[in-house]
């Protein structure tokens, strides 16, 4: 995971719109292969579509290629309510670009039949060739999308009911009448964002702190659905000063670090060179189901029906088979670098340590060691080569 | 999903514009279709049909108004719209070009004025006043389109007759005497969109008159009328909507007889709101103050006017004009028209509706959108047309004024017309500078 963290919102948003647009143009996206970009919404990238926009309207960027999968959508209230996710995608990006309508997904949250809709989003995503970034959000309660807490870390694009929490904390939108937020919403699924080839969250100001902190110093667990973020290969977290309260200052020290010395190897925080332009096969996230001859599908089709073997086969098994462990690594540093530094046995040439009192696990990052070993095989292999030289 | 029309759907997206919405200038985009003449749900056009617009149109941060509204109008650039020619077909031809000079001015729609004359002359004239949008199609390159006439007399008291001449002033007490005068056939709400009248004249008048004429959906307004607060105040409880050049041709206020001007300050019954009212603010008509008082007592009811004769847009000097049965002659000074022989009074204006716009921020205080809403939504809304002109929702005509507001070169902040649309079309563009 790369953690980057800047001064305020403001250059925080800037990082991750400059970082997109990057993306973009190394893609050079072109109609027979898009670059596929999926979006949140809520106040969080806000100062990111800002910026695009900015970008595009001094030409450069160009949404001409681009195609897009939206997080989510309220079920039941108006596709064009001035709450609606559609009408923020409107508003704060969609008409201000040169975006193809076509290219625009959104779930449908008045679909007759909610469960196929999401069917057939997971299926346009597939046709679409799997989405190269999906920028996201983050709630107080760590969610991304509308994944609440308890929400599996496995789960896919369906219909949610909404925390209370989060219907609480909606109703300013809706009067302050918590009778009118909607209840349930259509949403991506946490694997379903994992499946993107890379992921660029943005966590923004001191109410999200908490959370952060539980998605990237705890461990992997449900109830902070973002910290799934661990396990994917190419995850980017963007954030401010603020948000970092609650992280230990080793934990930003060393993200910060990372970052310095990428830069300072002229690495930033680019990817493979395979992701970046999605040219030629994908080693990660190869779609199991074949879309050829299904390519017509669209979300809003009456005739679509899903394909079977989404549902006919195990669940786990089709996730394996499609989701193989990435065995290619980042030519960047930072990506693996606190696994890159662990050792895989004895290095030690000293003289002072016998072998059988080697640690087990070796090195932490900070090169510290664990238990009684503590600064002390680095300062001997230092020696052991002084010796050789002297 | 429907397919994409990214070529030749005629829609303009209107960019980096402060739009007029309400009490307020709003930074957003407006989408317009050439197609349709209307303006666009632009986000529907999106997610539903899938479109982009054809062409976008950078306006550099100017304010977009809804198309101005003249709601009394007697004629402009030589032309007058009381005047009967032996060849009608040259009537026609004089309103079409007045229509196409008018909206050079920002006025995409008007109710031309016919002042007090004889039954034959308003017979003769009204069928080719109608409201355009009865008869031809939607097409933008006629320019400044019509909304229906308003006839201003002949039922008006004599002791308020202003220059109209008081020999062919009449009193009605049945709807047959309006028919014979107007031709039963124009007193329908496309022709004969508006009335002028003054409900003193006969006890009728509010009684049967005035809800007749409502009923039959053409608007009566008060005017040229001696009528005591309590007298305007049944006219308008029985359906009158509108004063005509409030002040102008009335009894001044008067603290023990308020007349006219005290309806604004509402009914005795309370029973409706206060009526609409025009106001000349051509800086002639009537003192800025006045204008203020009047806009403070009833925001929501000032309708900016011109009152504008055929001198409008004419050099100084002497122009005939048709007055009932005589033909006289007005002169134009500068800004003012006066009636020769009797130059104590005033005869119209010469003004334009962008010059009245200016004159009430300056006078009043109110602010851009107020003003502009004066011209724009107030009027119709007292015409009837909400939703239709006057404002820039979706559904609404396309009918557009771009103004620059301040020349720095010029050191004015007045408001100038820089391009007029008309149905979703450019229709003016003011030359730039070399």
């Amino acid at each position: 995971m790369r953690l980057i963290i800047r001064d305020d919102a403001e250059a925080a948003s800037a990082y991750a719109a400059n970082y997109i647009v990057q993306r973009i143009k190394e893609f050079a996206p072109i109609p027979s292969n898009p670059f596929v970009l999926g979006l949140p919404t809520g106040s969080s990238p806000l100062g990111i579509y800002r910026i695009l926009v900015d970008k595009f309207k001094a030409g450069e960027v160009s949404f001409e290629n681009v195609v897009t999968f939206n997080m989510d959508e309220y079920m039941g209230i108006p596709r064009d309510h001035p709450q609606s996710y559609h009408t923020f995608m409107w508003h704060h990006l969609f008409r201000h670009i040169n975006i193809n309508p076509q290219n625009v997904h959104i779930l449908n949250g008045n679909a007759p039949d909610a469960e196929a809709e999401c069917l057939a989003y997971e299926s346009a995503i597939l046709a679409a060739g799997g989405i190269d970034l999906f920028l996201a959000g983050i709630g107080e309660d760590g969610h991304i999308a509308f994944n609440e807490p308890g929400s599996s870390l496995a789960s896919r694009t369906r219909p949610k009911t909404l925390a209370y929490d989060t219907v609480l904390a909606n109703s300013r939108f809706f009067d302050s009448d918590i009778d009118k937020v909607p209840r349930m919403a259509l949403t991506v699924g946490v694997q379903t964002v994992m499946d993107a080839r890379e992921v660029v969250a943005i966590v923004l100001g001191a109410r999200k702190a908490p959370a952060l902190q539980k998605c990237v110093e705890g461990g992997v667990n449900h109830m902070w659905t973002l910290s799934a973020l661990q396990l994917h290969p190419h995850a980017m977290i963007v954030c401010d000063d603020d948000a970092v309260l609650e992280l230990q200052v080793k934990t930003v020290k060393y993200f910060k670090s990372i970052e310095q010395v990428a830069r300072s190897q002229g690495f930033e925080q680019s990817l493979p060179s395979k992701l970046r332009t999605r040219n030629t096969n994908p080693s990660i996230n190869e779609p199991l189901v074949t879309t050829n001859g299904t390519a017509n599908w669209s979300t809003n089709s009456s005739t679509y029906t899903p394909p079977p073997t989404i549902h006919d086969a195990p669940q786990s098994a089709l996730l394996a088979a499609r989701y193989p462990i990435p065995v290619e690594r980042s030519k960047s540093p930072v990506f693996d670098s606190m696994s890159s530094r662990i050792q895989d046995g004895p290095v030690f040439v000293g003289v002072m340590t016998p072998p059988d009192e080697l640690p087990d696990q070796g090195y932490h990052s900070d090169g510290s060691m664990n238990g009684s070993l503590k600064g002390h095989t680095n300062e001997s292999s230092e020696r052991a080569v002084e010796n050789s030289n002297a | 999903m429907g397919s994409t029309t990214k070529t030749g759907n005629g829609i303009t997206k209107l960019t980096n514009c402060r739009l007029l919405r309400g009490d307020e200038l709003v930074w957003d985009d407006l989408w317009v279709s050439s197609t349709t003449g209307r303006i666009v749900q632009s986000q529907a056009a999106f997610y539903d049909d899938l479109i982009v617009p054809n062409d976008v149109i950078d306006l550099g941060g100017r304010i977009v108004s809804p198309g101005f509204i003249d709601s009394q109008l007697n004629g402009a650039f030589g032309f007058n719209f009381s005047t009967v020619l032996d060849d009608m077909s040259l009537y026609d031809q004089s309103i079409r070009d007045l229509n196409k000079k008018l909206v050079q001015t920002g006025v995409t729609s008007y109710v031309p004025t016919v002042t007090s004359q004889t039954s034959a002359l308003y017979q003769r004239v009204l069928p080719h006043l109608a409201s355009s949008s009865a008869s031809s199609s939607r097409d933008a390159s006629s320019g400044a389109e019509s909304l229906g006439a308003h006839v201003e007399g002949p039922f008006l008291n004599p002791l308020r007759n202003g220059v109209h001449n008081v020999a062919v002033l009449r009193r009605a007490t049945s709807l047959a005497d309006l028919e014979s005068v107007y031709g039963a056939a124009n007193l329908t709400p496309s022709t004969i969109k508006m009335i002028t009248l003054a409900p003193e004249l006969s006890p009728e008048t509010t009684k049967t008159l005035i809800p007749a004429l409502r009923s039959r959906d053409i608007i009566v307004s008060i005017g040229h009328s001696n009528a005591t607060y309590e007298e305007a105040s049944a006219a308008v409880s029985a359906g009158a909507t509108m004063i005509t050049h409030l002040f102008n041709a009335m009894a001044p206020l008067h603290h023990r007889n308020p007349g006219i001007f005290g309806v604004l300050g509402g009914l005795p019954s309370h029973s409706c709101p206060p009526p609409y009212f025009g106001i000349i603010a051509d800086g002639i008509h009537l003192h800025p103050t006045t204008t203020k008082i009047a806009f403070n007592a009833h925001p929501d009811g000032l309708v900016l006017v011109t009152d504008a004769m055929h001198m409008a847009g004419l050099p100084d000097g002497r122009y005939p004009w048709r007055n009932g049965t005589d033909d006289n002659w007005i002169l134009k000074r500068g800004a003012v028209l006066v009636l020769e022989g009797r130059e104590t009074t005033i005869a119209g204006s010469s003004t334009l509706l962008i010059n009245c716009v200016n004159n009430f921020v300056k006078w009043t205080g109110a602010g851009v959108p107020r003003a502009l809403g004066a011209v724009t939504a107030t009027p119709a809304a007292m015409l009837g047309l909400s939703g239709k002109k006057g404002t820039l929702e979706p559904g609404a005509d396309a009918d557009l004024v771009v103004l620059s507001d301040g020349d720095e070169e010029n050191g004015t902040t007045d408001l100038a017309v820089d391009e007029v649309w008309k149905f979703g079309v450019r229709v003016f563009q003011k030359r730039k500078k070399a």
